[in-house]
């Protein structure tokens, strides 16, 4: 495991020396500055409402974390969906296009390390996104009180939810040489996985819809199954600040799963 | 210092490589020539361990190809038939990753790096991004990742492929030096693919040839070219021999 601190900081050297890091990294903090922003200007509004109206019980219940972090971190989630592809596409598909792949298997190092070497670079740099998502959220700690617990287990969330992606992203650059087609294979599988539980929830809501009643025939099980694997009902309870072994546990399950499936169609590059 | 016992790779319906044995002693320099498509890429990438073959085994330096992969690969460098560069990086920083990757420990690279610039003539362009170099400086960089954990076995794809005569000039003296190194040096034993006859007449001892997959020839050149024979002329008997089955039919009535 020696070599994979070389090959992860290789990695985002490369990944650096390109335009392509600054351009991820410089549409991140826009998006999250746009959605922080306006999160922030609808709660003062809702804020200022509940008070002209005197709905002071509400006005108790109503505070930072829940009203603004939680909703943030839920579109920042969601815009990694975008983002996390686009950063791992490139960390085995270039290697295969640029001819590099062959220097990579005919040196004395393990697939592990060629595999865990990868996956650290493409979690480093999902970590310095959540950092900019932790820099919006550590404003508020300076104009308000929001719950440092709360608002640590949001970044938590959101950390392990791009951890996943990165394992997903780099399965899907092992398969192919083409960087287009291992964003579009990621794509579809981060976007599959999160959107489980909304199958879950149209099955549960409605038995007389259409696809509820496919849904519903099949049974609960089949939706609490839905649920279980989807990321997005994992990432919620997260969120909520609700930190469980069951939730942290099923995106280690993910991350985990997925380097192993790397590793073998790393592996088995050597015997088609 | 490199044994290919009975290997054999089979692509599907197609055999590429059909039963090929051989040995190569140290400090041997051996010429593996071919007609394209003859199965030389192929046997070279089952002997640095990318492509496992379908039937036989390969020790490198006595360590088991198959059995004991990482010690025989630390004792491969190995120039694929494209330099495997990475365009955004300057020649330094890659070389010091590639040492790293073969396992040079950390105090020795500094200097494992430098040797391979200077006897690569890149010392003058360590920062120079590999992308901006000419094709025939690529090429010296990819020898030069082949070179920087001075492995016993050099294991060369074409390494003159594509340049002009200049270039493939001083890549010749480079691979004579490495082939016969003053004092000090490691004696590399190397195995070189190559279309150039004159290249292998220049600096190999001994001669493979394979084609069709198999052996065909594997002799010291000074018995190849005995009597002013070209080894122009043995490649193409050899390999005109059998361009087809239909030829060969009409070869065997008449």
């Amino acid at each position: 495991m020696r070599r994979v601190p070389a090959i992860a900081g290789r990695e985002l050297r490369s990944l650096f020396a390109s335009p392509v890091a600054y351009a991820f990294l410089t549409l991140f903090a826009i998006l999250a500055g746009f959605f922080f922003l306006t999160q922030l200007l609808v709660f003062q509004e809702q804020l200022i409402r509940l008070q002209q109206f005197q709905m002071f019980e509400q006005l108790r219940e109503w505070n930072l974390n829940d009203q603004v972090l939680q909703y943030f971190f839920g579109v920042m989630a969601v815009i990694l969906l975008f983002i996390v592809p686009g950063i791992t596409m490139g960390l085995l598909a270039a290697e295969k296009a640029n001819g590099t792949e062959e220097l990579l298997l005919t040196s004395p190092i393990t697939i592990w390390e060629l595999v865990l070497g990868k996956f650290v670079a493409g979690a480093l740099f999902v970590a310095l996104l959540v950092a900019l998502v932790g820099l919006y959220a550590g404003l508020l700690f300076l104009y308000g009180d929001p719950e440092p617990g709360k608002t640590g287990a949001g970044l938590l969330a959101l950390l392990l939810v791009g951890w996943a992606y990165v394992a997903i992203g780099l399965f899907a650059s092992s398969l192919t040489r083409s960087q287009a087609i291992a964003f579009f294979v990621s794509f579809v599988l981060l976007m599959v996985l999160w959107m489980l539980s909304f199958l879950a929830d149209l099955g549960a809501a409605d038995g007389g819809s259409l696809g509820g009643g496919v849904l519903g025939a099949l049974g609960g099980w089949t939706t609490s199954a839905l649920r279980y694997l989807s990321s997005a009902d994992h990432f919620e309870q997260l969120v909520k600040g609700l930190v469980s072994t069951r939730d942290v546990a099923y995106f280690g399950v993910i991350i985990a799963s997925f380097l192993i499936l790397t590793k073998a169609v790393v592996e088995s590059v050597r015997w088609r | 210092m490199i044994e290919a016992e009975r290997i054999s790779k089979r692509y599907g319906d197609l055999l590429a490589l059909d039963d090929v044995s051989f040995s190569v002693e140290q400090g041997e320099v051996v010429g593996f020539l071919g007609p394209n498509g003859a199965g030389k890429t192929t046997m070279m990438r089952i002997l640095t361990g990318f492509l496992p073959p379908t039937d036989g085994t390969a020790r490198i330096a006595g360590h088991d190809l198959f059995r004991d992969p990482l010690a025989a690969r630390r004792a491969i460098g190995y120039l694929p038939e494209s330099p495997p560069l990475y365009p955004e990086m300057d020649v330094e920083g890659y070389l010091r990753y590639v040492a790293t990757l073969k396992g040079v420990p950390r105090r020795e690279r500094s200097g494992a790096v430098e040797r391979a610039l200077v006897r690569c003539g890149l010392s003058h362009v360590p920062r120079r991004v590999i992308g901006a170099l000419s094709k025939g400086y690529r090429q010296r960089v990819g020898i030069a990742q082949a070179i920087v954990h001075d492995p016993p076995v050099l294991i060369l794809d074409e390494p003159t492929i594509g340049l002009d005569p200049v270039q493939i000039r001083e890549i010749r003296g480079l691979l004579a030096e490495l082939a016969a190194p003053k004092e000090g040096g490691t004696q590399h034993t190397i195995i070189l693919s190559t279309h150039m006859l004159a290249e292998v007449e220049a600096i190999c001892r001994r001669v493979i040839l394979i084609h069709n997959g198999r052996k065909r020839v594997d002799a010291p050149l000074a018995e190849l070219t005995r009597g002013g024979a070209r080894l122009e002329e043995l490649f193409t008997r050899v390999t005109m021999r059998e361009p087809d089955e239909a030829s060969a039919v009409a070869e065997a009535g008449a």
